[in-house]
């Protein structure tokens, strides 16, 4: 009876047949229509789709009424294979897409995708770029998902976009079995590593194997519960194979139940002292980071900083988190440390409002002397270099919200008045600074073929729709002329983390979840031979996405690295370089997209880059990706027009034709 | 990770640019203005024994520009004059900076 059960809950049995093997078994008809009714009912409350941890909200209007009314609906019993209830809990937690590469061992999983197409399974040929695709997708939407792959060796594939979620402090949940069954584990059998759970801890928020095949759905819940509360960050869970094939009795729960809102107001006392220092302030300067773009607090930003008069900045981030176009934007700090920033010479108090601050260098990214107010829900990160007037852990919306409404009680129109003079001395800058930046198209290389690397960055930004979203993997290629603005305008999605290979998925993975906004993908031809798998997924997916790669045929960043760790050195006498050169023969681009289904071009001066682009746009128009080989000079120390390469010379060891 | 690691050219000037100007103290507009405007973000090691001719040069200090550099054109006039003829084709290699 127990297997007529669960073939009837796995939709594998008809009404009809379930009565009818009831029957057979010996129990009556009445006794038989009696299981059939409560059998039913628990059948009907798994198609129940729950809210989604980014959006509980919106999700929560998706709830049938008479499930939402009832207080166990967020409750529901399960039969069936460990797989099928792995598949349940994903849509009780919000799951649409799950981002897998083929797992014989996931059998039952993928047998209940058969009956549950609110579950849709994106095969990706490659697990790295698989989760990236994964990681834009919930990056651009706000809305969970899951990456799949066999056990530890698909685990180790997508490890590099672990990192990535890890770094960018992305809500990823991955999931990988392991290949050994729980009853012959530790025998080194076949794809098996002992503390498989154990290898991805120090860049997971959350590592677990679940002990039994009935606690597949917690150990889901909880991977979840864990990547999505605040400061967010990826999640691995695994589990002995068998467990999927195992026949259990459990419970399914909305994610709802388990979400902790976290959501936190600042101390006010600091905010009494944040608002202080800011207003008596000679020269604040605020810096933004990507919690403010993730709790939507741009706008909140804005305020604050109109309120003061306050320059705005940013150091290394994610997304562009403040409009670049608003009077008081004074540009991305140029390197690695405010002391490379041109203006505000000497700003006597910073506030970072959600900036995580990679540190590159000894020196500290806010220097020593001025008052330091940092505002971050990631409190781990905080106090750790810089000295800290000021801590506020909070949810940088809420936190704005009181700060803002501190800094008003404070305002007198004297300082109301100091204010206004200084946001008319910074907007004096920017606009000086935006006349000055403009005259990057002034290079005597501006017309050259191949095309300079700034041209190519020009031409695409002259391109881009108003509110085109940038996906930029393109290591040696300075962002400029885009003007971005999270408030509507032209977005960033930024390589972070900086494993590379990410650029490709992440821009299929922002095209599914914004359909309806133009995606462009700019990726060097070093990051996009690492991962472009995911070109096979836009094709077929018909994701049409625009992929320029800035084909220099050359790691362009470790050149001129080592040339500044060796300055003068035998490689710069002799140019001999064994590690930046990747020509001869030089990789086309445009081929490689089309062996994975994307039609593209190879560009070698600026005319034909603007009639590309033009037919890359006709392409997307009608749902199809494109992608663009632009042919890039080399610029910097030492490079030859034709580069040494390492003198291995098989043909000269061949003693056979073979 | 590569992280605007193309900020080309100018300071290849820039350690010498300190030696030299420890040894010759004579005005110079030119090197002032590379001194104050490239050593925000360089060190010098990198650029050092660059040898380049003008129109080069001032390709290098334009491609600054999109990562941030900020210049009036008679302040790239002035350091690429400079650099051109104390950097240029002709110009004797540099000494790695603090020694002979």
């Amino acid at each position: 009876m127990r297997d007529l059960v669960a073939r009837y809950l796995n939709h594998a049995l008809s009404r009809r047949g379930f009565v009818r093997g009831l029957t057979k078994a010996g129990l009556t008809a009445t006794a038989a229509q009696s299981v059939l009714s409560s059998v039913s009912s628990v059948a009907g409350a798994q198609s129940a789709v729950p809210p989604t941890p980014g959006a509980p909200a919106r999700a929560a209007t998706t709830i049938p009424a008479a499930a939402a009314n009832a207080g166990s609906a967020a409750v529901k019993p399960f039969q069936g294979p460990g797989g099928a209830a792995f598949a349940e809990q994903l849509i009780a937690s919000g799951v649409k897409y799950v981002f897998g590469n083929s797992a014989s061992e996931d059998a039952q999983f993928y047998e209940a995708l058969v009956d549950r197409p609110q579950l849709k399974y994106i095969l990706t040929p490659h697990e790295g770029p698989g989760a990236a695709m994964a990681a834009g997708y919930i990056k651009a939407s706000g809305e969970p998902a899951i990456v799949m792959q066999a056990a530890v060796v698909g685990m180790a594939n997508a490890m590099g976009q672990i990192f990535n979620a890890f770094k960018e402090q992305t809500p990823l949940v991955v999931y990988s079995y392991r290949t050994d069954q729980s009853r012959r584990a530790g025998r080194d059998g076949f794809e098996e590593v002992p503390n498989q759970e154990q290898i991805v801890q120090p860049i997971t928020k959350y590592s677990w194997l679940a002990r039994r095949a009935d606690m597949i759905p917690e150990t889901v819940r909880r991977a979840f519960k864990a990547a999505w509360t605040p400061p967010h960050g990826p999640a691995y869970i695994s589990w002995h194979s068998d467990y999927n094939d195992e026949r259990v009795r459990t419970e399914i729960i909305a994610q709802d139940q388990f979400d902790p809102r976290m959501r936190v107001r600042p101390d006010p006392d600091e905010i009494e002292r944040a608002a202080k220092l800011l207003v008596e302030a000679k020269m604040p300067l605020l810096i933004v980071g990507d919690e403010v773009s993730k709790a939507k607090a741009v706008g909140k930003a804005m305020k604050l900083a109109e309120m003061l008069g306050m320059p705005v900045t940013q150091v290394r981030q994610l997304y562009a988190n403040f409009p670049e176009t608003h009077p008081l934007w004074v540009g991305n700090v140029p390197a690695g440390t405010l002391r490379s920033q041109p203006y505000p010479k000497n700003p006597d108090v910073i506030i970072n409002v959600g900036n995580k601050f990679q540190h590159n260098s000894p020196a500290p990214i806010v220097p020593r002397g001025p008052t330091f107010i940092d505002m971050r829900i990631d409190a781990a990160s905080m106090g750790n270099v810089m000295l800290t007037a000021v801590p506020l852990v909070a949810d940088v919306g809420l936190g704005l919200d009181d700060l803002i409404a501190a800094v008003g009680q404070l305002m007198t129109p004297t300082l109301k008045q100091k204010a206004a003079e200084r946001a008319e001395e910074v907007r004096k800058y920017a606009e000086n600074a935006k006349t000055l930046r403009a005259m990057v198209a002034n290079s005597p290389d501006w017309d050259q073929s191949p095309l300079i690397a700034d041209r190519v960055t020009w031409e695409i930004a002259h391109f881009a729709d108003p509110d085109a979203i940038i996906v930029n993997e393109a290591g040696s290629v300075a962002m400029h002329s885009f003007d971005f603005n999270p408030l509507g305008g032209r977005e960033l999605f930024y390589y972070y983390g900086a494993h590379l290979g990410s650029g490709v998925g992440t821009a299929a993975g922002v095209k599914l979840a914004r359909p309806n906004q133009q995606v462009i993908c700019m990726v060097g031809d070093g990051s996009f031979i690492f991962g472009p798998t995911a070109l096979w997924n836009m094709a077929r997916l018909e994701l049409p996405v625009i992929t320029v790669v800035y084909n220099n045929h050359a790691y362009s960043g470790p050149h001129s690295r080592v040339i500044s760790k060796a300055p003068g050195g035998r490689m710069v006498q002799t140019r001999q370089f064994v590690h930046d050169y990747l020509g001869n023969p030089d990789m086309n681009m445009a081929d490689i997209a089309r062996g994975f289904g994307v039609a593209g071009e190879v560009v070698q001066s600026p005319a034909q880059l603007r009639e590309a682009l033009g037919r890359a746009r006709q392409h997307t128009v009608e749902g199809k990706p494109y992608l663009l080989d632009v042919q890039v000079a080399r610029k910097g120390v030492a490079w030859s027009d034709k580069p040494w390469i390492p003198p291995i010379r098989v043909a000269e060891m061949r003693q056979r034709k073979v | 990770m590569i992280v605007r690691p193309g900020l080309l050219g100018l300071a290849a000037a820039l350690a010498l640019v300190a030696t030299a100007a420890a040894q010759q103290p004579a005005p110079n507009p030119g090197r002032d203005a590379v001194m104050s405007k490239c050593f925000q973000c360089h060190t010098d090691a990198m650029f050092r024994d660059q040898r380049q001719d003008r129109r080069a040069w001032e390709a290098t200090i334009y491609r600054m520009i999109g990562r941030g550099g900020l210049y009036t054109p008679d302040e790239i006039k002035l350091m690429a004059d400079y650099l051109a003829t104390d950097f240029g084709p002709d110009s004797k290699p540099a000494s790695p900076a603090g020694s002979k």
